[in-house]
């Protein structure tokens, strides 16, 4: 133990000085490597793909919906492309856009380690994700599930082959967010900088630890639904089917008992990727940087213990609908602590309205909309009446795309330059943030009052009553508008590729450790692995690194302290 | 900026408390006026929230930009936290939250309530469509309930294939309707009228089709549809298509029972509770479980009526028993049977 002591001292190790020699094959190198870099990007790239067909699928929705005589295409072929959709954005794009893609490739960095704990197992998640994606996908060909991304049974025990399909491929990427979970948490515990305290982490890190938590004991719940529900389809093992003593009930518990800790694996890194980019282009330290770290850890916790709130019109006793609503209105507390928070980091800045400071801006506005939603749906009376309505879409959609994906949109434009070496257009940016808020805005809002007046989720046919058809144009007009939006970022990677201007180490003046070293990072991440002094936020003080090897440019500005502003009245 | 952004809540929390249909639907039933009221002070709150989170982002968005001649390390004041501002922002939104499980606890528990049930009825899913089986009347209505205005009513939901919902958006409530499993609802119809009953649970292809009419009638009107169906007028009591001869129940064995129960049901019925469901419902707790619901033939569950059941059987849309016939089985049989249940519901 006398040994182990000394990797806690401030001082830089020479230990720590040996580097692994980098690969030179091409397949080594860009195909089955172990850097987390390049498994960083992989995923950043898979996942993007899958967004744009899940994106599209989400298209077929909303042209179905124009009308509602279900003239677009069959009711068989509508349920499948939502039940896709959902799979897809859930499991193959946004779980491993915010853990695989931005978790890989960020943390290790901002830890100041050279790799992920387990390099080997990384490589073994990421290749499990793009064939659970095939998979997935390839149910199309046999007949997709179409029982919505929930596949409760027993109607999913009648569903076409693709359903099993569909078991297999969500089992598989389980297995993934599962092995990610384990590395992460390892990698962040043992193999932080030295003086890297966990008081000095940088928050991103933070949410990445506790999503890491929540992948490593949740997904295994699932697991072993899928597993259950693929025997029982397959064999007809009866665990659901209440003709052959089965219990459909027992799906939903377990079922939600991993996936509302999803919704917080899919929210979680977004507000590390929020708590990054909000004092960067403010030019203030994170404000409460130690209620945010501990919100999130709450909310992973509580992220337990709320999965019947999903299930209050299922037959659940009514003493036990208490505690899940009680439980889940407390979640509203130390969400509402970190909103609070990123507000007054704003106050007092010196902001700077780059894209990505305007997406986490914009992120605050319509996840703060979609979890003043969520605490109407706490209410158990008000669930009776919205539970299974398009208010549940709605409220969902600002939850997972105005809080996640406007988060990996964030995420993208700001360390783009560091994957890359390049940077982005600034202008492009701006247009995408613009035309996406609106047209979000316009899409889901809508769908607030569709679903409270009558519209019930999951259908491709409905009735025309209080305007349902004309609020259904508005948000497919406006969502395609949305889609478009996403081109002009496909637009922008095209542009930094060609005519970007080089990005150097740090573009934007930030203080973590990842903006330290050259862009893109050379394969060994840091020649020295740095000793930590302080929080990373504090840009009124010299860099609280020392032992870094200096790569010009990256210490950002020299600092002098402004006068304080008068304050906001 | 604190003063213009109390204006817009102020004016949007009047507007909730004000306008006279908040989700946009009218009240047709008792807890509908009750979830509407919960829904306005979510609102209200909501809107406060909102105003002034989204207010104060664009305001210090704007009011704190970067000069756009400021020098390159031009910084931001430089202070990390605010204790006194973080402990209000923690202890106004536990307050909240506190005010909101009361209200939200006190609306479930007269939702729950089970006081001055006038009407018992079963509607039952299926795919696609929903059927109604009322006290007396024989075979099960297809497509359309009916419900006399100003009584209180319950609803036994439960489906006969996969997992329905039953959704009144002017009535405000919903159950999902389980196979195997006996979700309930209660209310008061107040507002005579034709609403629609919607299916909120994927249930298949043509899910998005699955509904039925509630018409809420009046009471005259009820009570000529109800006997026009073949009811006679009076609700309740005991009945259904198991009627028929008494069983004389004294003297039955509890162990000859017991042997039998192992020969002719124990394959469908466990003699655990209620909800441990084989084919039809354990049977362990049938005459003491107090949330016991009524029997598939509508009547209470009491010893008498099991025997009813057992001795003429009984086919709906739940499912079959068969009758003392098919099951070969006679009146010293069944009274055997009826002392086991019997016995096992004392434990």
């Amino acid at each position: 133990m006398a040994v182990a002591s000394t990797t806690t001292t401030v001082a830089p190790h020479a230990v720590l000085d040996h580097i692994h020699p980098e690969p030179t094959s091409f397949i080594r190198k860009y195909i089955f490597s172990i850097d987390h870099k390049v498994i960083g990007v992989q995923y950043m790239i898979t996942g993007m793909i899958f967004f744009v067909f899940a994106g599209l699928l989400a298209e077929l929705i909303r042209v179905q919906l124009m009308h509602n005589d279900g003239r677009f295409v069959s009711p068989e072929t509508y349920n499948q492309i939502y039940s896709m959709h959902g799979s897809a954005m859930v499991w193959m794009v946004i779980i491993p856009l915010v853990t695989g893609g931005f978790g890989n490739f960020v943390m290790p960095l901002q830890i100041g380690a050279r790799d992920v704990a387990f390099p080997w197992l990384n490589l073994a998640a990421f290749w499990m994700f793009p064939v659970a994606g095939l998979l997935l996908f390839a149910s199309f060909a046999v007949g997709a599930p179409d029982a919505g991304w929930t596949e409760y049974p027993p109607v999913s025990l009648q569903g076409p082959a693709g359903t099993s399909l569909w078991c297999i491929a969500i089992f598989l990427i389980g297995i993934s967010s599962t092995l990610t979970g384990i590395n992460f948490i390892v990698t962040i515990v043992k193999m932080r900088a030295p003086g890297m305290t966990f008081t000095r982490m940088p928050l991103f890190v933070w949410a990445q630890l506790a999503t890491a938590g929540l992948s490593m004991i949740a997904t295994t719940a699932l697991a072993a639904a899928l597993l259950a529900l693929f025997l029982e389809r397959t064999f007809g093992i009866p665990f659901y089917d209440p003709r052959h003593g089965g219990s459909p009930i027992l799906w939903q518990h377990m079922f939600w008992f991993y996936s509302h800790p999803a919704v917080y694996i899919m929210i979680l890194p977004a507000f590390g990727i929020i708590s990054e980019v909000l004092p960067t282009f403010a030019r203030k330290p994170i404000f409460g940087y130690k209620m945010i770290a501990f919100s999130s850890i709450s909310i992973a916790l509580l992220g337990f213990m709320v999965w019947a709130h999903h299930m209050f019109t299922s037959g659940l006793v009514p003493w036990l609908q208490l505690p899940f609503m009680i439980m889940t209105m407390i979640v509203a507390i130390p969400t509402g602590i970190k909103i609070f928070s990123w507000m007054a980091t704003l106050w007092g800045g010196s902001i700077e309205l780059s894209p990505a400071m305007l997406f986490a801006i914009g992120f605050l506005i319509t996840f703060t909309f979609g979890g003043v939603t969520g605490v109407f749906l706490s209410a158990v009376p008000v669930d009776l009446h919205a539970h299974g309505t398009y208010f549940v879409v709605a409220h969902f959609h600002y939850v997972l795309y105005g809080g996640s994906v406007f988060g990996i949109f964030s995420g993208i434009y700001y360390w783009w330059p560091k994957m890359t070496g390049r940077l982005m257009s600034e202008t492009l940016g701006k247009w995408h943030f613009w035309v996406t808020f609106v047209a979000f805005n316009c899409t889901f809002l809508p769908m607030h009052w569709l679903g409270l007046e009558g519209m019930p989720r999951r259908v491709g046919i409905y009735a025309d009553t209080h305007d349902a058809v004309f609020w259904n144009q508005v948000a497919s007009i406006s969502s395609f508008f949305l889609a478009a939006a996403t081109l002009l970022l496909f637009a922008n990677m095209i542009y930094s590729f060609t005519k970007g201007k080089k990005a150097g180490p740090n573009p934007w003046g930030a203080r973590t450790l990842e903006w330290m070293i050259p862009s893109p990072p050379p394969y060994y991440n840091f020649k020295k692995i740095p000793a930590v002094l302080a929080a990373p936020y504090d840009f009124g003080n010299p860099l609280p690194y020392i032992g870094l090897e200096r790569v010009p440019g990256a210490e950002g500005p020299a600092v002098t302290r402004t006068p304080a502003p008068a304050p906001a009245t | 900026m604190t003063a213009l952004l109390a204006i817009i809540s102020i004016a949007a929390s009047i507007f909730w408390i004000v306008v006279p249909e908040p989700l946009g639907l009218v009240e047709a039933a008792d807890p509908s006026g009750q979830v509407d009221t919960l829904f306005r002070f979510l609102a209200v709150v909501g809107s406060f929230i909102m105003v002034y989170v989204a207010g104060y982002i664009i305001y210090f968005t704007i009011a704190f930009r970067r000069p756009k001649n400021a020098p390159a390390n031009h910084i931001g004041v430089q202070i990390h936290d605010a204790p006194i501002l973080e402990f209000w922002w923690t202890v106004v939104p536990t307050v909240l939250v506190a005010g909101l499980a009361i209200a939200s606890v006190q609306i479930l528990s007269t939702i729950n309530n089970t006081e001055g049930d006038v009407l018992t009825m079963e509607a039952i899913g299926y795919q696609f469509g929903f059927s109604f089986r009322y006290p007396k009347i024989a075979n099960p209505i297809p497509d359309e309930m009916h419900v006399p205005v100003n009584t209180p009513i319950t609803v036994h939901v439960t489906s006969r294939d996969v997992i329905h919902g039953f959704w009144v958006p002017e009535v405000r409530l919903k159950a999902d309707m389980v196979p195997g499993l006996i979700n309930t609802i209660r209310f008061t119809p107040t507002r005579i009228g034709t609403y629609r009953i919607i299916c909120t649970e994927y249930c298949g292809a043509l899910h998005g089709k699955m509904a039925a009419k509630l018409v809420i009638d009046s009471q005259q009107d009820f009570a000529k549809w109800y006997n026009a169906q073949g009811g006679n007028g009076t609700t309740g009591g005991t009945g259904g298509n198991a009627g028929g001869v008494a069983v004389a129940l004294q003297g039955g064995n509890v162990q000859a029972g017991q042997a039998l129960f192992g020969q002719k049901c124990s394959a469908c019925h466990s003699v655990g509770p209620f909800t441990q469901k084989i084919v039809g419902p354990g049977l362990g707790h049938i005459f003491d479980d107090t949330t016991h619901p009524k029997l598939v033939s509508g009547d209470d569950p009491t010893p008498q009526n099991v025997a009813k059941i057992l001795k003429n059987g009984y086919q709906g849309d739940i499912g079959v028993m068969p009758s003392s016939q098919a099951n070969a089985i006679n009146n010293t049989d069944i009274a055997n049977l009826v002392a086991y249940l019997v016995s096992l519901s004392k434990h």
